[in-house]
């Protein structure tokens, strides 16, 4: 039980070194000076000093969205398979409930985005309901087809199942649900191909644009809840796709889940410097593709078995 | 290890059917060709079998390499388009593809009866055969009619190596000669001065 | 032996290179050559394996073999005077004869073959050498009409490849590497382990053999390519590559036949009247010969697969016979007819003068009488024992009635064709203005080589050994 809380914070304080670790290394790349890891933490200290100012024009709604973003995500990652072995965790819960939570929480997000009052929101807020549409559907059969090989449909178990034995003879499948749930890794993050966290353009921004009126607490907030969804994604990739490494002592197994969450991170990054973000409308086509591998994973595994 | 190379073979074959730029749809290309050549690597050391090993290694060269390079200089000589939007719509593609994995699936399930290994291979070389065909049909450019062509050719190979475990070398090697005369053939049609007389 | 047979070939190939303008006359010579080998092989003890298990001549592809060899030596004797008829530039027309040789090669190997690798790897060298036949004309329409032949013919072989190879998994438990060759696989047919696998494996090698010679779904394909193309092309599809293919089928659906009879004859059953249904009305609605023939040539081929499963394989042959030699000749006299514009159909048959036009305007009415199988015609003989044999079929199952409608139903559809080809036949001969033609020598003996041997087809030696093939 000390391990099942312990690992739940230590992913939650994990979080924002993720986001800042691939910020770090894109900039590498590009041949700058990195910013330092912690950096995530220092926006924090600031945003929480600074004074929080809420626009005359929003409703009450902008008051509680942002701990209505944040708390859905916060729930998941109670759900999420251990990372140690023997550990606790939560049996019972399906790819719908995790698919339910998240965009739950993406939500409250796109209401958010409504109530402010720039007309920025607006724009924000139908793209993010016109992407997350395309990604439920993908999300849910891709979890669900992984929760089938694994041979049951709580998550927490099907990750445990998944490092017990690996399901060498539904190879194809795995491979395919991989694919599909990488692209829903990083359509969910809103990372390049998709959305440039980095940018304030108004042609292209779809998560900032939905909290450009934020400032202080709440921005805190939400930047916290986005580095917690990207650490949700990448601990499911982690202990789903990348099923090894648990079997060993717990500080062994748990610093094999941080080096595959960097690992996560590194393959983002690269990603993101290697390619040009997406028209928005070609989105679909992306997205279309992570749809038919999730189906093409279901059907690969539910009528050959391979 | 075999199933993770066909799996990769189908990806690469699904991801260059969403494909709308020429160079990547090569590069798609050269993928599912290199998939294809460590597919007959490793199945040739499984069941021990030389002829196999060379298929594979002349595979790599050939088609991994060799043709998507002769492709793309061919591209720039002649000034291809090199924007290829398909005909059909996304959001068809998106419904028609599954629906051609689960037609194909189900077409070649009473053959798991009747074969006791690799009927899976048999079915995924089908279906790969009937995207290859949906890949030309929904392309109206040359080039990537071109590369839907090769794309039948290599589900052939698939078959030929996965279900059969290997074809007969001289059959195989045939089947070499003519994909290099294709090209050539290819070659000389993209001249199009000799059009005067 | 196969060193003679692939003479002709060898040597057009290596003197294409050459600038001479003679050459040709001396090809014309050497074609004859193909024949020595082919009348020892006639003579021989059958089956006679000339390269090992590879390439072994039966009854029935001595006779395809002999066939195809005079439509070669046909065209090749018609080829003298292509640039009499159309503008084609002296290095085209070297391109020309280059193919060609690689065309013959391809196919001799692809009728010999007693092995399905080395029946496709001929089958695909003489598809691809055609593509380079058909853009000898200069033309924009020619140039997408190549690259239509390329890639719809690419398609075709491929799905032949790709049944064969299901066909080889299906028989590969029991016979293993052999599984390739023929006689082993119709010896063994019974005992394949997996009947569904071989059924799918053939139904797609049909589906691309059926596509390579025009059926259902890409009627006008063929038609559109040959009217593009030089006439000599056509007359080498109709004689030389469908022959390639339609002995491929003989030899798969043998096989097939064993595995499951009832599917197969379904199957070909369907696909048959569906073909002539809708090529009879496209026949109807044909504009000028090369397409008129062209579909015309479809309807034949559909009659002969359908001859051949409904268990008449001498019909079958007769009339596979009869329309690869008169399907070429028309072809071939195409270049005469269309010499003033090639939508004039009326008056084509007149202003001929001298003996060698008289002869020409005899033997092209005699030939267009012939393909609608007008009595004298071994056309005439083949149809009327199909049809017979198809109804002998039906009476042993319970669906007789079924079958005699269908017959019926395919006798109206021939007597549309034969409607439309008499009345052109009138056209040509009694409408439009006289306009000078002239006919040449080289032409004339390729017309008269195709009616001596499609007269030579009725005699009763010929019938004999055709009946002794099946």
């Amino acid at each position: 039980m000390i391990l099942y809380l312990f690992s739940i914070v230590l992913l939650a304080l994990i979080a924002p070194i993720l986001l800042s670790y691939i910020k770090a290394t894109k900039m590498v790349l590009l041949f700058k000076r990195p910013i330092s890891v912690f950096q995530g933490y220092r926006n924090f200290a600031k945003l929480m000093h600074k004074e929080t100012i809420i626009s005359e024009e929003t409703s009450a709604i902008t008051t509680y969205a942002p701990f209505l973003v944040l708390s859905p995500l916060i729930v998941t990652m109670f759900f999420l398979p251990p990372i140690v072995h023997g550990g606790y965790y939560v049996s019972f819960v399906d790819a719908f409930t995790i698919t339910g939570l998240i965009s739950l929480s993406t939500f409250f997000l796109m209401l958010l985005g409504l109530d402010s009052a720039s007309a920025f929101g607006g724009i924000g807020s139908s793209r993010e309901a016109f992407i997350s549409a395309l990604v439920e559907p993908a999300m849910v059969l891709t979890l669900f087809s992984i929760s089938l090989m694994a041979g049951n449909l709580g998550m927490g178990q099907a990750g445990v199942n998944l490092a017990e034995h690996f399901p060498k003879e539904h190879m194809a499948s795995f491979l395919f649900a991989g694919i599909s749930f990488f692209i829903l890794l990083i359509a969910e993050n809103g990372r390049i191909p998709i959305d440039n966290p980095e940018t304030h353009l108004e042609l292209t921004m779809v998560h900032e644009a939905m909290i450009l009126d934020l400032s202080g607490v709440y921005l805190a907030i939400i930047e916290t809840a986005a580095s917690i969804k990207f650490v949700i994604f990448a601990s499911l990739f982690a202990s789903l796709f990348i099923p090894f490494g648990i079997e060993f002592s717990a500080p062994i197994a748990i610093l094999i889940f941080i080096a595959k969450l960097f690992l996560i991170a590194t393959l983002v990054a690269f990603l993101e410097v290697n390619t040009a973000k997406l028209r928005l409308f070609k989105i679909p086509n992306l997205l279309g593709l992570a749809i038919v591998f999730a189906f093409l994973s279901l059907i690969t595994f539910y009528v050959l078995g391979a | 290890m075999v199933d993770f190379l066909i799996g990769l073979f189908l990806a690469s074959l699904i991801v260059a059917l969403f494909t709308t730029r020429l160079y990547k749809l090569f590069l798609w290309y050269s993928i599912n060709s290199l998939m294809l050549g460590m597919l007959a690597l490793v199945i040739g050391k499984n069941i021990d079998d030389d002829a196999m090993i060379i298929t594979g290694i002349i595979t790599i060269i050939v088609k991994a390499i060799g043709i998507p390079y002769i492709l793309k200089n061919l591209s720039q000589k002649f000034h291809f388009i090199r924007q290829i939007t398909p005909e059909i719509k996304v959001q068809y593609a998106i419904m028609l593809i599954p629906a051609i994995l689960v037609f194909t699936f189900y077409l070649s399930a009473p053959i798991t009866s009747m074969i006791n290994t690799n009927a899976n291979y048999v079915a995924i070389s089908i279906s790969s055969l009937f995207l290859s065909l949906l890949l030309m049909i929904e392309h109206k450019d040359v080039a990537s009619k071109i590369i839907g062509f090769l794309s039948i050719e290599n589900s052939l190979f698939l078959l030929g190596i996965s279900a059969t475990n290997g074809m007969p070398m001289l059959v195989e090697l045939g089947i070499f000669f003519d994909l290099l005369m294709a090209i050539v053939v290819i070659n000389l049609l993209f001249h199009k001065e000799e059009m005067k007389i | 032996m196969l060193t003679f047979l692939l003479l002709p070939a060898i040597v057009m190939f290596g003197v294409s290179f050459s600038q001479n303008e003679k050459f040709k006359y001396f090809l014309a010579f050497i074609s004859f050559v193909i024949l020595w080998p082919i009348i020892e092989l006639f003579l021989l003890p059958k089956p006679y394996n000339i390269l090992s298990d590879y390439l072994v001549a039966d009854k029935l592809d001595t006779y395809v073999l002999l066939v195809s060899s005079i439509v070669g030596i046909g065209v090749t004797l018609a080829l003298l005077t292509l640039d009499k008829h159309v503008q084609v530039s002296p290095k085209a027309y070297r391109k020309f004869y280059r193919f060609f040789a690689v065309f013959w090669v391809g196919l001799i190997f692809s009728i010999l073959s007693n092995h399905m690798g080395i029946y496709w790897i001929g089958l695909e060298l003489a598809t691809l050498s055609t593509v380079y036949m058909i853009k000898t004309n200069y033309t924009p329409a020619t140039h997408k009409e190549a690259w239509n032949y390329m890639i719809v013919g690419a398609i075709a072989v491929s799905l032949i490849l790709f049944g064969i190879i299901l066909m080889y998994a299906s028989a590969k438990p029991i016979l293993g590497e052999d599984a390739m060759n023929f006689t082993l696989l119709l010896k063994h047919a019974k005992e394949i382990p997996s009947p569904f696998l071989f059924e799918m494996g053939f139904a797609i090698t049909t589906v691309g053999m059926f596509v390579k010679m025009g059926f259902f779904p890409m009627n006008l394909w063929l038609a559109n390519i040959e009217r593009a193309s030089f006439y000599p092309v056509a007359a080498l599809f109709s004689g030389i590559l469908e022959s390639a293919v339609i002995v491929g089928f003989f030899r798969f659906s043998e096989i097939a036949m064993q595995v499951n009879y009832d599917h197969l004859f379904i199957f070909i059953f369907i696909y048959t009247i569906l073909t002539i249904f809708i090529v009879a009305f496209l026949i109807f609605r044909a504009k000028d010969f090369m397409r008129l023939f062209s579909l015309s040539g479809v309807e034949h081929m559909a009659l002969i697969v359908l001859f051949w499963v409904s268990g008449a394989p001498f019909a079958a042959l007769l009339h596979f016979g009869a329309h690869a030699f008169l399907k070429p000749a028309l072809f071939l006299s195409t270049g005469v007819l269309e010499s003033n514009g090639k939508y004039k159909i009326a008056g084509a048959l007149r202003g001929y003068k001298g003996k060698k036009g008289t002869l020409f305007w005899f033997l092209v009415s005699l030939f267009l009488l012939a393909i609608i199988s007008l009595p004298p015609s071994p056309m005439f003989f083949s149809e009327l024992y199909g049809f017979g044999a198809m109804i002998n079929t039906a009476k042993q199952g319970d669906h007789i009635l079924a079958m005699i409608g269908a017959i019926l139903f395919l006798l109206v559809l021939l007597s549309i064709i034969f409607y439309r080809f008499v009345a052109i036949y009138q056209s040509m001969k009694y409408e439009g203005k006289e306009e000078e033609k002239t006919v040449y020598m080289s032409e004339l003996l390729a017309l008269i080589i195709f009616a001596i041997s499609s007269i030579s087809l009725l005699l009763p030696s010929t019938l004999t050994y055709l009946r002794s093939i099946s």
